[in-house]
């Protein structure tokens, strides 16, 4: 077993409630099971917590965050404890009040979504009219004293409309657009076959990056989460298992991951029956993936371990039915012929519901 | 940047010290850790001090020259201007 590394950054998925449908949520399908959310005092105990083991970030997320009555006190806690804050957030409750309030409480950073940069396909992959209320909302974050990120997750549904998502963003005076490639958890993977882009979408959308990048160098800087199921390598989940993140759900589950929590074969703990510290230096299922001993070949020789640390845990176990095996992301995973198979096919969405 | 340019943070951008002496660049979703010298060039940043006297109180601290401190800091903050971390 290694020793814990210092954690920097802390998620706190408040609630899991919200009142959109995206079929491409990470969330657990399970939804009902979270209903039992902490109180701001518990909340306020773990940023404490968090603050002393060494976080300097704190995440407010979800669901959507700002449906908790809390939010600004939660917000106001991290900042007293020194955290800086970030607030993901869909963005359609932040009206002129709430959004000072949370100024003022000390938020440092918003990341708004949205599903599309036409209202129609945005409110139908939203399951909700909501697309001209975000743009309110984006508008309105733009004239105060706090930094923004538009973010757009992308998928089969909107790959597409990548150039006009840039666009979009341009228009408004984005600094910070953060494109990610759908990742396959929670509804994502349930909506797989529905999700997931074809090969040419993929291509298609590095090389408007690359030339956004390019054009746009120096006014916007552009955030690409590279899609799951299409590189020779895994991605680096979270930096490593229990190395630099730690997620705390709703119900007060403390998570390597936000997609941990479908590992089924790890027993996760809850910050209401031990501290977030002691969780991270000595629970088990923070121990077992940590560090480069747990792994089997052909991580364990490789010499990329501790750069892509084996890649995620939660899609080993969901594609192989074992969390301690090589992510199947990766070309040299004995499972990778797998992904082929979950590239294809075609369904319609599933919308996400409680 | 130049000389005469007077840096400031951007927005969601912040300087960090933690109790065993290490400075971090706090920015939107993520943590820069700086070395000795950029972090002490980053603590001069204030919205109204000249680029060239960062530079000039660097080389002084660290006891290099201008032109090597110079070299390092304008490079620093041509990376954090590109990334809209100091305007």
């Amino acid at each position: 077993m290694s020793a814990a590394p210092r954690p920097l950054s802390l998620l706190c998925e408040l609630t899991y409630r919200c009142n959109l449908q995206c079929p491409y949520c990470y969330n657990p399908l399970d939804l009902r099971a979270y209903r039992d959310e902490l109180t701001t005092q518990q909340w306020s105990g773990v940023l404490r917590q968090a603050a002393d083991l060494g976080v300097v970030q704190a995440h407010f997320s979800g669901g959507e965050p700002t449906l908790r009555p809390d939010l600004v006190a939660l917000v106001e806690a991290a900042a007293a404890c020194g955290l800086y804050t970030n607030l993901i957030t869909q963005g359609t409750f932040l009206d002129d009040a709430h959004l000072d309030r949370l100024v003022d409480a000390g938020l440092d950073h918003v990341q708004i979504s949205i599903q599309a940069p036409q209202a129609p396909l945005a409110d139908r992959i939203a399951g909700a009219v909501v697309h001209d209320k975000k743009l309110e909302a984006l508008q309105r974050v733009l004239t105060r004293d706090v930094a923004l990120t538009l973010n757009c997750v992308l998928h089969r549904l909107n790959h597409d409309s990548i150039e006009e998502v840039i666009d979009y963003a341009q228009q408004l005076g984005i600094r910070r657009l953060e494109l990610a490639n759908v990742q396959f958890y929670g509804w994502a993977y349930r909506n797989r076959t529905a999700l997931m882009p074809s090969l040419e979408q993929v291509r298609h959308g590095e090389r408007v990056v690359a030339a956004a990048r390019e054009r746009l160098r120096g006014t916007m800087e552009i955030v690409y989460v590279l899609p799951d199921y299409f590189g020779d390598f895994p991605k680096p989940c979270m930096n490593g298992w229990g190395r630099q993140f730690v997620t705390v759900t709703p119900n007060g589950y403390a998570l390597p991951c936000p997609a941990a929590a479908a590992i089924t074969t790890l027993a996760f703990e809850n910050v209401r029956d031990r501290s977030l510290g002691d969780i991270w230096h000595s629970s088990e299922a923070f121990a077992r993936y940590r560090g480069t001993d747990w792994m089997p070949d052909p991580c364990r020789s490789c010499e990329r371990r501790e750069l892509d640390w084996g890649g995620c845990r939660c899609q080993a176990f969901l594609i192989t039915g074992d969390a301690g095996v090589t992510d199947p992301a990766c070309s040299l995973s004995p499972h990778h012929a797998s992904l082929a198979s979950l590239r294809e096919g075609d369904s319609e969405p599933v919308y996400r519901r409680a | 940047m130049k000389p005469s340019a007077q840096p400031r943070f951007g927005k969601g951008v912040k300087l960090r010290h933690d109790g065993n002496g290490s400075v971090m660049l706090l920015i939107p979703e993520g943590a820069l850790v700086l070395n000795a010298s950029a972090a002490a060039a980053l603590e001069l940043v204030d919205g109204t001090r000249p680029l060239g006297e960062i530079v000039a109180a660097v080389a002084e601290r660290f006891d290099v020259s201008t032109d090597r401190a110079s070299e390092d800091i304008l490079e620093l903050f041509e990376r954090l201007e590109q990334r809209g971390l100091v305007q």
